[in-house]
């Protein structure tokens, strides 16, 4: 308790084994049309209106980047309601019925490997901006950001270390299609001229180790390293991964272009894959269905625009007799929760949790210090929430609350099981607003 | 079924709450407890068992009447009382631990009442104290009963004098204490006058290494502490030729061990940082070994961490406080350390 906490309790064990169950065939999809990070919107087709795979159907503005918003089945618009997008707000979303007939757009093509290998760094950020490519560990970001750097890249690095407790879609990702992953960074390494790829992967998974290693003697004229990391959280932490992997430090602050290094979550690097080489934008997703108020954890791959509901109804439902569900979108660390069943999968959906909600007793602070020893950024939680309690600006300024990245690990550790996330999140607003 | 909202993280550290780390205190107290009523009798017995009841029934009170007056119904089973985290049974008993067993019952009831009001209560209870509960109420017991009941007990008692006892004051480098107590004696605390729990550093030891692997407390404390006064006396032993018994009695006799092990590491009255209670330990550490060598109280222990309670805003500052030792913090420390043990060494042949 008073020491450093470096590990969480895992869970994965749940979903590991058993094979991710195809759940590619939705009645109908939810796609939404606004997100929390972009509140207008054009929307292309009409009621009544039949779409294709991989149509264009309408187009968000989110301020400094517009997306196209891709339909991920071929069928008919039903048009359009409020629905919960996984963040937890309401958004509008446009409704699809399936004709499960999964028939493509004409943009649609292969791309020949000998025309990828052609490609200029300009085409094929393009190509995943005109695709609408976001980082799927989570963030949502647009990936063509990332790529869009004049900063020389000289490593790019893969993150599957997935250190989130519960999750295994990225596990089953990696045993799925590990060729996608491969060819994926490949492609990355070609855009950027990097001369290094190195996939972070964590030690104690390795079974993923064999499957990458086998992979990777197919990719022999590459320079792409293996790294088992130490299985400790946050490691999925960029920084963390970063330095764990290659060894480079990354002040909070700066971003990891800046050292010339680009990090992909693993999904994200498939995706770049299938974007590429047969244009396609984000349709399906690995989503890990787990917790402990789950009847049968697993994995599913699943349409993007399926309901939330639906996957939860494929794993048995929710456990009889648990009063009181917590239902997280994401890992359970720094997961979002939302209040009703009925949300739809998008592409940062990394997992649905449905965990039994107990009420924690808080006792008061007894200042033991193990949110201060265990804090991977080395700031001080519980002098944090004094200084916010008692509306210290100057203390807050001092005690540098906006280098938290709310991965729960104080809150996690505390001995008075105080929320001290919570916290840090206030103090970071109170800064904000002062 | 209801679908609660709720915000990350989702999860909580299984076994890590204060429950288990009050009450696996009072597991690394038993062997002391058992020992010091084998050594001093029955008359043990009574004194730990008012000091915890006194604390206790303390506690209860105030909260019945605090609740009484905020209009609440009255409970048998008070919320804010914190007798079901064993803080006020673990303050209760370092208390009586600390005691001679020639302390009058009622001297210790006061005590206890005191310190646990005065210290603890009105300082808005668990967490909120910024003096040790135990060593307030010894102080207070030392001072407001006089000598008379906390010293000259012991120094009437059997050799004459605790074996700490004989280090203070003039006869402080007088000679040998080990001609009158073995080294075996001093760590084992068989046979060894003074307090409660103070005499066997065998059993500290083993209570200390039971926190450590329950990792209820924060190891570097006590090192630091106890490592301080060992290097302190190693330099006076230096200086003037005294011989190994000198740092070996200083570590061994007396509260130290015990005060190391217990009450310096009450994580509440320490600060949040592990440089911070590294500097806290050595600042125990050096007024510990003053006290002891120029002033003529044996105890220099309890004062000493009243002491450092008080510096404990000013090491935990947002201005300097840092989680981990840069490479100036280190080096100001260890000059700091040097500096302190050259002027101690020479110093104590001018004093």
């Amino acid at each position: 308790m008073i020491a450093k906490t470096k590990r969480v309790a895992d869970y994965k064990q749940l979903t590991t084994a058993l094979p991710t169950l195809r759940y590619v065939d939705p009645e109908r999809v939810y796609l939404s049309l606004s997100t929390d990070r972009a509140k207008n919107y054009e929307m292309f087709v009409e009621e009544g209106e039949n779409v294709k795979l991989g149509q264009i159907i309408g187009e968000r503005d989110g301020g400094y980047f517009k997306q196209p918003i891709y339909s991920s089945i071929s069928g008919e618009v039903e048009g359009t309601k409020k629905m919960m997008h996984p963040s937890g707000i309401e958004v509008d979303v446009v409704i699809i019925r399936n004709d499960f007939k999964d028939e493509l757009h004409e943009t649609i093509t292969d791309r020949p490997d000998s025309v990828i290998e052609n490609m200029s760094k300009e085409e094929i950020i393009n190509v995943l901006k005109e695709k609408a490519i976001v980082g799927l560990g989570g963030s949502g970001f647009p990936t063509y950001i990332k790529l869009n750097t004049d900063k020389p890249i000289d490593t790019v690095v893969i993150n599957a270390v997935e250190c989130e407790p519960y999750l295994s879609s990225d596990y089953r990702l990696i045993k799925d299609q590990p060729e996608d992953i491969f060819r994926g960074l490949k492609y990355v390494m070609h855009a950027m001229k990097a001369k290094k790829g190195v996939i972070a992967v964590k030690k104690t998974k390795k079974e993923l180790i064999e499957v990458l290693e086998r992979e990777l003697s197919r990719f022999k004229d590459l320079d792409i390293e293996i790294a088992a990391v130490k299985d400790y959280y946050p490691q999925g932490w960029e920084n963390e991964t970063i330095k764990s992997a290659i060894g480079v430090e990354v002040p909070v602050g700066t971003l990891p272009m800046e050292l010339g290094v680009l990090v992909f979550n693993v999904s994200t690097t498939a995706q770049i894959f299938e974007a590429l080489k047969h244009n396609l934008p984000i349709t399906k997703r690995h989503v890990t269905v787990n917790g402990d108020a789950i009847n049968f954890p697993q994995n599913i791959r699943t349409r993007i625009g399926a309901s939330v509901k639906d996957l939860i109804r494929l794993s048995d439902g929710f456990v009889e007799g648990v009063e009181k569900v917590d239902l997280v979108i994401g890992g359970p660390m720094m997961g979002t929760s939302v209040t009703t069943e009925d949300v739809l999968v998008n592409q940062t959906v990394t997992s649905v949790l449905a965990l039994k909600s107990e009420e924690f007793y808080e006792e008061p602070c007894v200042r033991c210090g193990s949110c201060i020893y265990s804090c991977p950024v080395d700031i001080q939680p519980v002098n944090i929430m004094n200084a916010y309690k008692r509306g210290d600006e100057d203390a807050l300024q001092n005690l540098q609350v906006d280098k938290c990245i709310e991965c729960g690990l104080c809150a996690y550790v505390c001995t008075s099981k105080i929320h001290l996330t919570d916290y840090m999140r206030k103090g970071k607003k109170f800064l904000k607003n002062s | 079924m209801e679908i609660v909202q709720k915000s990350a993280p989702h999860l909580r550290k299984p076994n890590a709450n204060v429950v288990r780390m009050m009450s696996d205190v009072a597991i690394a107290l038993s062997p002391l407890v058992i020992f010091a009523i084998v050594q001093h009798g029955m008359q043990a017995f009574w004194i730990l068992l008012v000091s915890v009841l006194s604390m206790v029934g303390t506690e209860y009170v105030y909260y019945q009447i605090i609740d009484k007056m905020n209009g609440e119904k009255f409970r048998i089973n008070n919320k804010s009382f914190t007798i079901y985290n064993f803080s006020v049974v673990v303050s209760g008993l370092i208390y009586g631990l600390t005691l001679g067993d020639t302390v009058p019952l009622v001297v210790v009831a006061i005590g206890g009442i005191i310190g646990v009001f005065l210290a603890k209560l009105i300082f808005g209870g668990m967490g909120q104290n910024i003096f040790n509960i135990a060593a307030f109420a010894r102080v207070f017991v030392v001072l407001a009963f006089g000598g008379a009941i906390a010293y000259e007990a012991f120094i009437d008692a059997d050799a004459g004098a605790t074996a700490l006892g004989m280090l203070a004051g003039e006869a402080r480098l007088d000679g040998p204490i080990n001609d009158t107590y073995s080294y075996w004696t001093m760590f084992s605390g068989i046979g060894l006058p003074g307090s409660l729990g103070e005499t066997s550093a065998l059993l500290i030891l083993v209570g200390g290494l039971y926190l450590f692997l329950r990792k209820s407390f924060d190891i570097f404390v006590p090192l630091t502490y106890v490592g301080t006064v060992f290097l302190l006396s190693l330099g006076v032993m230096v200086s003037t030729d005294a011989g190994w018994w000198f740092p070996a009695t200083h570590v061994l006799a007396g509260g130290l061990m015990f005060a190391a092990v217990y009450m310096a590491t009450d994580p509440i009255t320490i600060p949040t940082t592990r440089p911070g209670r590294i500097y806290f330990a050595f600042g125990l550490g050096v007024v510990t070994f003053i006290i002891r060598l120029f002033g003529n109280l044996p105890e220099g222990v309890v004062f000493a961490i009243l002491i450092m309670n008080m510096f404990v805003p000013a090491i935990d500052y947002h201005k300097w406080a840092r989680n981990k030792f840069t490479v100036k913090s280190a080096t100001i420390f260890s000059l700091v350390v040097i500096v302190t043990i050259i002027l101690t060494a020479v110093g104590v042949n001018y004093v």
